[in-house]
């Protein structure tokens, strides 16, 4: 399995694939948080600071199509057969896939939290406020939104095996986000905070969260929708044909 | 030496009957596997390595199916048509990925890349690689593991001429060390000058499994006339409906 996990991590990052997308969600993290310190006047209200440092949730969007690639791109780019041929015990594939990028999804969840911290550093600085590192709200957030990266990349390898087709795949995931979710919790009433999106927004402590599960009961939720999806994907992908 | 055996092998797509009781033995040597296009030459090599499969029958390498191999790449090298590349991956990346996932040391990596002629090739993206540098890495990949048994789908496929020279050589020098090289192909004149024996398939079922010497004349106007005889609908089975 080492030789696995080694094996996907020299994959990862020999394509700029990974690099583009950690540097698009930086841009997200400067447009997000610039928009919030923009827009408020009481910028040193804990609150404020909170909802600017949330963006490292969002940025479980770039980790999800990570994950989803892992795996789709491998049948995109027809690179599966030659993996099979030389690991034809398929779920070993899937289960070094799912560490390698959930790996990978803590790491861009680390990465952009400091870099969240530094921009909302830099703003406040200039509004001469200062950030407040003592509110136990700010690294809640914090540590929900880098979980919630990870969880979408393992969620993203669920999504890749089960949708082998890239284009596919990533499309369906981005319309769930940004219109099936919505649509979909409007039918159900409170189930609706059970959805992906909703338990994401909790865990990250959101703003426009309000009344979800609590951080961790969604944490859990979402490893869950995480493991179903994975175990879906591997039981579909184990079998097929690759022809 | 390994055995290639394929026994009662049958696959079905739905309605379509892609192979249907196919039997043949592979033995060391170059073996070419002919048959029309839809014969199901490619599914029958997709079986042999674990990656479609069969309906019915069994298709063993050192007796074993291929999934149930230890260390399959360093048993079997495998070229298939589909066989793709990441176009922003470099030459070397793409190889030392597959060393690791098999489990081969790196320095593999340079020597195959030496023995296909892409060493000055190797730091390139394969996006802007010709058609024919293509197969020389799928060529490699195939190499990697110095198996014993090659399996190569159509590895002409994008040579120019001097290519297919070369190709032609490696075929030769890889049966010489007493591996067992079984290539599908469509082009006659060229099998007519590689091979020890031929698999004829057509509409997925076996129709001649010997040496060369059985089979045709020599030369390739003889093969051609044995292969158009054995794929023609003018089969005396056939003739009888």
């Amino acid at each position: 399995m080492t030789a696995l996990i080694s094996a996907e991590l020299l994959r990862l990052r020999t394509t700029r694939s990974v690099w583009l997308l950690l540097g698009a969600a930086q841009v997200l993290i400067v447009v997000g948080i610039s928009g919030v310190m923009l827009d408020r006047d009481d910028a040193g209200s804990p609150a404020v600071q909170q909802a600017a440092v949330a963006h490292i949730g969002l940025v479980s969007l770039f980790t999800l199509v990570l994950g989803i690639m892992a795996v789709a791109g491998e049948y995109r780019h027809r690179t599966i057969t030659d993996t099979y041929l030389t690991v034809p015990r398929r779920g070993r594939v899937v289960a070094a896939k799912l560490v390698v990028s959930t790996g990978a999804g803590l790491v861009f969840g680390l990465v952009t939290a400091l870099f969240a911290l530094v921009v909302s550093a830099v703003w406040l600085a200039g509004r001469g406020f200062s950030l407040d590192a003592g509110a136990g709200g700010l690294w809640l957030t914090i540590a929900g939104g880098v979980a919630w990266n990870a969880a979408f990349a393992a969620l993203g390898v669920g999504v890749g095996a089960l949708i082998t087709n890239q284009i596919g795949a990533i499309a369906a995931a981005l319309a769930w986000l940004a219109l099936v979710e919505g649509l979909v919790a409007r039918l159900v009433g409170d189930a609706g905070q059970w959805l992906p999106f909703a338990l994401g927004s909790a865990l990250d402590r959101l703003p426009t969260a309000v009344d979800g599960p609590p951080q961790w009961l969604a944490g859990l939720a979402l490893t869950g929708y995480a493991a179903v999806f994975v175990l879906a994907g591997a039981a579909t992908t184990l079998r097929r044909d690759v022809t | 030496m390994v055995d290639v055996s394929v026994t009662g092998l049958t696959k079905r797509f739905g309605a379509v009957t892609a192979v249907r009781d196919a039997g043949f033995t592979v033995a060391p040597g170059v073996t070419g596997f002919l048959g029309p296009n839809g014969a199901g030459k490619t599914t029958t090599l997709r079986m042999l390595l674990g990656l479609v499969r069969p309906t019915a029958g069994a298709a063993l390498i050192d007796g074993r199916p291929y999934a149930r191999l230890s260390e399959p790449r360093r048993v079997v090298g495998a070229l298939l048509e589909a066989t793709g590349f990441h176009p922003g991956r470099t030459a070397r990346d793409h190889l030392a990925i597959t060393a690791r996932l098999a489990g081969l040391p790196a320095y593999r990596v340079g020597q195959v890349l030496d023995e296909v002629g892409l060493a000055g090739d190797a730091r390139r993206r394969v996006g802007g690689f010709s058609l024919g540098m293509r197969q020389r890495l799928g060529l490699a990949g195939a190499l990697l593991g110095d198996p014993p048994v090659l399996i190569l789908d159509e590895p002409g496929n994008g040579l120019d001429p001097a290519g297919m020279a070369w190709l032609r050589g490696l075929l030769r020098d890889l049966a010489a060390q007493g591996r067992t090289v079984i290539v599908s192909s469509h082009v006659l004149s060229e099998v007519a000058q590689t091979v020890d024996r031929v698999i004829v398939m057509h509409e997925g079922t076996v129709r001649f499994a010997g040496t060369l010497d059985e089979l045709a004349e020599p030369g390739p106007a003889g093969l051609e006339a044995a292969f158009l005889r054995l794929t023609s609908g003018l089969q005396p089975e056939r003739s009888r409906s």
